[in-house]
């Protein structure tokens, strides 16, 4: 009974840890497990009930068949503690050198299933993602009803392990692809994988990059289109949002939900959001370069009334945008951490400042609050906050671009960043692939 | 998978490129009445090329210029090939130079012209390191957002066309082709003939169908009838004549009431330019290429930093228009070479192949 010992000294480091004897149809047995994971009364009752039925059945109680839980073979400490901190309760008879694992009644340690937090649905589904792996797992199978759904379940991590599933439609997503995504993490198993940026290293992406490889989602919708698409979606525990392989440039303008609408509307929804992204990256340039290098561009009345505007401005144009845009980046940065229940102070203290205040000081143009305004509203019309992020970084490479070199800049600056965006791949997959939905299988 | 939309999306950027700045005024020099026939020449010869050129390389599967070159000897292909990697050196020079000008000139006049130039070397360079591949997709994604404006643009530009300035349609001249052997035609060469030297460098992944590309080239006839023509229909021969880039200056004197800009031409010249970056990352992405396969032990990013490099300080030697002007007659040997003697060489090894592939079974 080495176990039952090394299980003693263990609880002498983690309260937690629970070892209770109790009788199974005469049998003395000590149960194992977390308190705080398992309901341990239920777990008990239940045991009892499938106790009595094997032993009415005359079957003998620990052997394999009987189907009280699943034997460890070989049961050694790591083993019984990897299940142990899965969440399983062990059981040790001590007649027999046994140990069995059995599933218990959980204690309920996840939210129910709520409205998306961070994406807002008009038309379509509106239950999202939560932290816990198998439901989300099964609301995905509700979604996606097909006999093609595979799933493969993955440990990561060896200090602190994760529990990941693959998801994917078999027939539909390119093997290669898939070769690809599992080579990866099943080589890299070990690897601990806390954050994204873990997950971005374990499947081999490059760390200094301005595109994630992979989106994010919080809508079943959007993972389940995903799949049938072909692409793979990969659930982490604890983590409420799916993450879909590879992500796509279009994925920025085209979401799922477009298609809940007439197609004029999807079409000119999509149209919107891609002259949101020029927006976003090319208004604040485009004043730098208009007000500081050309101003001859514009027509002469639109011209006098900037420099009007900032006749009285003291610093050159890329110092006050760069002022203003600090200020923005600094709104949006706050308002994420704030509470809830003062989130409109910042709004309003940042209304005053932004709209009256800033420019009757004039610190700044009010012309080059319109700008910024429109800059940021613009930068939320793609999809997906990551998105808006990769958005966000590209509009300052054209900002000085333009600053130095004018319209000529802004222009150069475009091509710079479509060459970086068209350099992007993901496992082979060009990030401004047009991926279309294909039937593999014929 | 066929990509042949990314190297037409590249074909015709590097000639729209290429098209409007100069070879307007060479057009228009070479001959005062029935320009049409010079620019159906150069098309017919260009087109004639361009389809000698694609069947010679579509005999070779998967193979570029050097691999085909290479399987006849390697003297042969050092001989062939060392003259195209002088001539895209000749070109990258001449453009970096000629297009830092135009663009302080028009745009930033403050801007000192090596700073200019900086900027275009190091663009390309970056380009260019990032690969073949990704450089053909940058060029669909240019061709989608600036392809547009181009379109506004040649629309307007018939603006102040007066179609009484088509007349007359035809003279002595211009019927006997006696200007085909003068200076200004054969710099006018310039625009049909740099651009396509590229479909002989792509590599096996990126796969496109030859009829594809021809086809394509219709597509640059009405742009290069536009380029001479908008400038004629709008100021005459005589005026035209007097200008160094006649198209920039018909587009300048478009007024559309409802822009808020009053310079159209300045958003068409930098869209040009983009796509003449592109030609030029294109251009050192082969150059590149061909220094790799002469010296294999240089690591790509060596290359195209060292080559930059070179290029940048050889560009800011040249001390002023007159011998950019030197340079471009010097490099029409070259040019002459590249467009006529790779296509047929490419041409006349297919047909040995085919030969031997039949003598062969």
């Amino acid at each position: 009974m080495d176990l039952l010992a090394f299980l003693k000294t263990r609880q002498e480091q983690d309260a937690d840890l629970f070892l209770h004897r109790m009788f199974v149809a005469d049998q003395s047995v000590v149960l194992a497990g977390f308190k705080s994971l398992i309901d341990l009364p239920q777990t008990m009752m239940l045991l009892q009930q499938q106790a009595r039925n094997t032993v009415a059945s005359e079957r003998p109680l620990f052997a394999l068949e009987s189907g009280i839980g699943t034997c460890i073979r070989d049961a050694d400490e790591r083993r019984v503690m990897e299940a142990i901190s899965e969440g399983d309760l062990i059981l040790l008879p001590e007649s027999v050198p046994l140990c069995i694992r059995i599933v218990p009644v959980n204690r309920t340690l996840t939210r129910a299933i709520e409205a998306p937090t961070t994406e807002s649905v008009l038309r379509g589904p509106i239950s999202a993602f939560n932290e816990d792996l198998d439901t989300n797992l099964g609301i995905l199978k509700k979604l996606v009803v097909s006999p093609r759904l595979r799933t493969r379940s993955f440990w990561m991590g060896s200090d602190v392990r994760r529990h990941a599933v693959l998801v994917y439609m078999e027939g539909r997503i390119d093997p290669a692809l898939l070769t690809a995504i599992t080579q990866k993490i099943e080589s890299n198993q070990e690897t601990d994988v806390p954050d994204l940026m873990a997950l971005t290293r374990l499947l081999g992406f490059p760390k200094w990059t301005l595109v994630t490889r992979y989106n994010t989602t919080e809508l079943p919708q959007n993972a389940a289109s995903a799949l049938s698409k072909g692409k793979a979606v990969l659930l982490l525990d604890r983590f409420p949002f799916a993450i879909v392989l590879p992500s796509l440039l279009l994925d920025m303008f085209f979401a799922d939900n477009d298609m809940n609408f007439p197609l004029f509307y999807a079409v000119s929804f999509r149209f919107l959001r891609m002259v949101g992204v020029l927006t976003n990256v090319l208004l604040p340039g485009l004043y730098v370069a208009l007000v500081s290098v050309n101003p001859e561009v514009l027509r002469i009345e639109i011209a006098l009334s900037i420099a009007g505007s900032r006749s009285e401005v003291p610093y050159p144009a890329l110092v006050e945008t760069l002022l203003l845009l600090l200020i923005l980046e600094l709104t949006l940065e706050a308002s994420i951490r704030l509470p809830k229940t003062i989130g409109p102070t910042i709004t309003m203290v940042g209304g005053i400042i932004l709209g009256q205040a800033v420019v009757e000081a004039k610190l700044v143009s009010n012309i080059l609050i319109i700008i910024l305004a429109a800059t940021t509203i613009a930068n939320f019309a793609v999809i997906g906050f990551h998105n808006a992020t990769t958005v966000r970084l590209g509009k300052y490479l054209i900002l000085f671009l333009s600053a130095v070199y004018g319209l000529m800049g802004l222009f150069v600056g475009t091509v710079v960043l479509c060459a970086y965006i068209a350099k992007v791949s993901t496992f082979g997959i060009p990030y401004v692939y047009r991926w279309r939905a294909r039937d593999r299988n014929g | 998978m066929d990509k042949s939309s990314q190297v037409i999306a590249m074909y015709l950027l590097v000639h729209i490129g290429l098209i409007f700045f100069t070879y307007p005024a060479d057009v228009i020099a070479s001959l005062s009445v029935g320009h049409w026939s010079a620019i159906l020449l150069g098309f017919a010869c260009h087109f004639t090329l361009l389809g000698i050129y694609t069947k010679g390389l579509s005999r070779f599967a998967s193979q570029n210029l050097i691999d085909i070159f290479r399987g006849t000897g390697k003297a042969f292909a050092v001989v062939l090939l060392f003259p195209v990697m002088a001539y895209l050196f000749m070109t990258m020079v001449v453009t970096v130079r000629v297009y830092a000008e135009i663009i302080t000139v028009v745009f930033i006049g403050n801007t000192p012209i090596w700073s200019v130039m900086l900027l275009v070397v190091a663009v390309c360079a970056l380009i260019s390191s990032f690969g073949v591949e990704s450089l053909f997709r940058t060029g669909v994604l240019v061709a989608i957002l600036f392809l547009p404006l181009l379109l506004a643009v040649f629309i307007l530009s018939f603006q102040n066309a007066d179609w009484r300035y088509l007349l007359p349609l035809i003279d002595e001249r211009s019927a006997s082709f006696s200007y085909v052997f003068r200076r200004p035609y054969l710099l006018s060469q310039f625009a049909f003939a740099g651009g396509f030297v590229f479909l002989g460098f792509i590599p096996s992944y990126i796969p496109y169908e030859r009829r594809k590309v021809v086809r394509a080239s219709f597509l640059l006839l009405p742009l290069f009838l536009i380029s001479v023509y908008i400038p004629l229909l709008t100021f005459g021969e005589d005026t035209a004549a007097r200008f160094q880039f006649p198209f920039i200056m018909a587009v300048d004197t478009v007024d559309v009431s409802w822009l808020m800009f009053d310079r159209v031409t300045v958003f068409f010249m930098i869209s040009l330019i983009c796509f003449v970056l592109l030609y030029l990352s294109l251009a050192m992405w082969k150059t590149v290429l061909l220094l790799r396969s002469g010296i294999p032990l240089i690591r790509p990013v060596q290359a195209n930093a060292s080559l930059a490099a070179v290029l940048y300080i050889v560009c800011a030697l040249i001390p002023d228009w007159e011998s950019v002007e030197r340079l471009l007659g010097w490099n029409l040997f070259l040019l002459a070479y590249v467009t006529m003697v790779i296509p047929l060489v490419t041409f006349l090894l297919g047909l040995r192949r085919e030969r031997m592939g039949a003598a062969r079974p």
